[in-house]
């Protein structure tokens, strides 16, 4: 299991368009990803989860990644969080 | 097609126009995270007013604070987007009122939200909405109806489990 922080820094958080984008980078691994805001845990490979986070500029998100691919899948979805948001 | 497709309902969910206006393919939509379905296959619309309502029966999963976009789950799992215009999350929230919040259950016709459609242009976005399914992928099929003008309700999507 790999896990993770990360403190959004974009000014509007995980709005649509972000989601989509990062469900789509962690459909990419067979690993589980599963993002933590505030005691509410969302599910990164479903759209809806993730935008259910209300997930905003200055909240630091936790990030588990777990299965055969955790490295590559934590490398990426970290990337992914910096360059996106 | 034919007479038995009628008692195949059950299978099937119907999701109605979200708006009055006319319902266009989601291809057109000038924004590759809806054109290219990022978010999800699904239609979109051209708002002739801004009151959206609910395509079908459902929970309200999640409201954007700023009142541009609702989520909705309907009973069989359907997670619906609808996202008034495009890149309105940057107006945060001043031409939105939100009728609904997350949690809420809600009938199809019910009242999401109301925008000033006229307000959103003149801050220099589009209004086009697109509704879309983000668990696409849990249907065999997401039928669309895109192509003609609607009023709240017209069928427009039928997904097929």
């Amino acid at each position: 299991m790999k896990q993770f922080t990360y403190t959004i820094q974009d000014e509007l958080g995980i709005h649509a368009r972000p989601a989509g984008l990062l469900t789509k980078e962690a459909a990419k691994f067979k690993s589980t990803v599963s993002v933590e805001d505030g005691g509410k845990k969302g599910d990164a490979k479903k759209i809806m989860s993730l935008m259910m986070l209300g997930a905003k500029k200055g909240h630091t998100i936790t990030v588990t990644v777990e299965g055969e691919d955790e490295d590559a899948a934590a490398s990426a979805i970290q990337t992914f969080l910096q360059e996106n948001l | 097609m034919g007479f038995f497709d009628k008692f195949r309902k059950g299978s099937e969910t119907v999701l109605g126009s979200p708006v009055k206006g006319r319902c266009i393919s989601i291809h057109e939509v000038p924004d590759p995270t809806f054109g290219e379905e990022i978010l999800g296959k699904g239609v979109a619309f051209l708002p002739a007013d801004g009151h959206v309502y609910a395509p079908a029966d459902g929970t309200v999963s999640t409201v954007f604070p700023t009142g541009h976009a609702v989520g909705l789950t309907t009973a069989d799992g359907a997670e619906i987007l609808i996202h008034v215009g495009l890149d309105t999350v940057e107006l945060k929230g001043e031409p939105f009122t939100l009728k609904v919040e997350s949690g809420q259950a809600v009938k199809k016709g019910d009242l999401l939200l109301v925008a000033d459609l006229d307000r959103i242009r003149s801050l220099g976005k589009e209004t086009v909405t697109p509704m879309v399914i983000c668990n696409s992928a849990d249907f065999k099929q997401v039928e669309t109806f895109d192509g003609k003008d609607t009023e709240p309700g017209d069928e427009v999507i039928k997904l097929h489990k």
